[in-house]
């Protein structure tokens, strides 16, 4: 009685098989990633900065708002420009606490991008330079003099497209090393709105 | 219905560009209403025992820092001597209206008993220097009362615990009465206790028919420090300075500018 059972779950799939065999070869792919637009895009964004290191026993984590300009040479590779603007208050604990500072980096990336359908993640790394809106952080003695200076760090987001072939939204967050602030190092996490022309 | 995309294809490209534009808006102000600090010359900047001297008063400790500013170009000099010349009076380079100051202050108890603490911000500008501890002595000749210290900026004394820190701020608007004040004292004569225990916003006492009101007050060149306090603490602060004209000196091909204060000394009989 088994046996026959077996037989026929068989027979049965067999039948199923050929029809799915049968079905058109020309089925439509939704959402269709070759329709959403590529090549030049901007990106604004809003979020936090939050500082570690020596630099980070002193200044608390702020809020952030910058832009992306870029470009997609393939569709999983892109070059773009950030530009990234931060305010801070200097934690309690010194002399300055409650002043505030400001941070301003360009930066030039390179990034990557996999892609699933609607949703892709990327990473994401480059080099610019960063710049101190005061001199708060050398009275402190906690960077040199310069306020000015190189970092360079990378990050990895994920993008969700909007269907609507020029929006998607995104997290990213990046962690950069600072050579103006000592042995410092930042992360910054963002969410954003993309247009692609 | 509503369909947030077809809300978004709306905007256009309005959305990241506004953020990117404000970016860059950010970026472009940067150097707008930037302050520059000055930390205090050594850490701890201030450091009492909180043993009484001989004369049972509490042990004071004073120091403080010169700002270092730049002599003015040519033309700025003949734009001075303009104003000077229209006035009738002589006008400073260093002007309350150009430079702002603001100090930051940290008071620790580092000893075991809780104790009272105060700070007085005295200071100099290009004509006149004031030391509460001068003018304190100056009063107490004659007599053995204790020292009356009448500071410039005073901070409301305060009680800390062992071990506790509080942070605090003397703010601009407090540097600009003292600056008025000060130039009132040095430069026209006012009743230097009376301008100094009034704020002439409230009580124009000493200022008003004495400074005349289309004066150019000058801005404090030197901040003194003074710090008391009857037990064991320490006290460190950083100086605030908005610079608005560029004034302060720290390009090399610039030279010092080094007037030379008087130094305020109270009639005795006051």
């Amino acid at each position: 009685m088994a046996a026959l059972a077996t037989s026929w779950l068989l027979a049965g799939a067999s039948v199923a098989r050929a029809q799915v065999t049968a079905e058109p070869a020309s089925a439509v792919v939704f959402p269709d990633p070759n329709k959403f637009a590529h090549g030049l895009y901007t990106e604004g964004e809003i979020g936090a900065v939050a500082f570690f290191g020596k630099a980070g026993g002193v200044v608390s984590p702020g809020f952030a708002i910058g832009a992306h300009v870029g470009y997609d040479i393939f569709r999983w590779l892109a070059l773009q420009a950030h530009f990234l603007g931060s305010t801070h208050q200097i934690a309690e604990g010194n002399v300055l606490a409650g002043q505030l500072l400001q941070t301003y980096q360009g930066t030039v990336e390179g990034k990557l991008t996999l892609r699933f359908g609607q949703t892709s993640i990327f990473g994401e790394g480059g080099v610019g330079l960063a710049r101190l809106s005061t001199n708060a952080l050398y009275a402190l003695m906690v960077e040199p003099r310069y306020r000015v200076g190189f970092t360079a760090g990378g990050g990895a987001g994920a993008d969700y497209h909007s269907l609507s072939r020029h929006f998607s939204v995104g997290i990213r967050g990046d962690y950069l090393l600072l050579t103006n602030l000592s042995g410092s190092q930042e992360l910054m996490a963002t969410t954003y709105l993309r247009y692609t022309f | 219905m509503f369909d947030p995309v077809s809300r978004l294809r709306g905007f256009g490209l309005s959305s990241p560009l506004a953020l990117a534009a404000l970016a860059s808006l950010g970026l472009g102000c940067q150097d707008l209403n930037t302050p520059i600090y000055f930390p205090s010359p050594v850490t701890p900047a201030l450091a009492v025992s909180g043993a009484a001297d001989a004369m049972g008063n509490p042990p004071r400790a004073e120091n403080g820092l010169t700002l270092q500013f730049r002599n003015p170009t040519k033309d700025e000099q003949t734009e001075l001597d303009t104003q000077k010349n229209t006035l009738g009076f002589d006008v400073p380079w260093i002007q309350r209206d150009h430079v702002h100051l603001e100090m930051t202050y940290q008071v620790t108890n580092t000893g075991s008993t809780p104790g009272m603490w105060s700070i007085g911000v005295d200071g100099a500008n290009e004509y006149t220097k004031y030391d509460e501890n001068i003018v304190a002595m100056v009063l107490g000749q004659g007599n053995n009362d204790a020292p009356q210290y009448i500071p410039l900026i005073p901070v409301t004394p305060q009680i800390l615990g062992p071990g506790q820190t509080i942070s605090g701020t003397v703010r601009e608007d407090d540097f600009n009465e003292a600056e008025l004040d000060l130039y009132g004292i040095g430069q026209w004569m006012s009743p230097f206790n009376a301008v100094l225990i009034n704020n002439s916003q409230v009580n124009p006492i000493g200022i008003m028919s004495f400074v005349p009101p289309n004066a150019v007050i000058p801005a404090l060149i030197e901040i003194d420090v003074n710090f008391t306090a009857d037990t064991m603490m320490t006290c460190n602060y950083a100086i605030r300075v908005r610079d608005d004209d560029d004034q302060l000196l720290h390009n090399t091909t610039d030279t010092l500018f080094s007037p030379t204060p008087t130094l305020f000394v109270p009639p005795a009989t006051m």
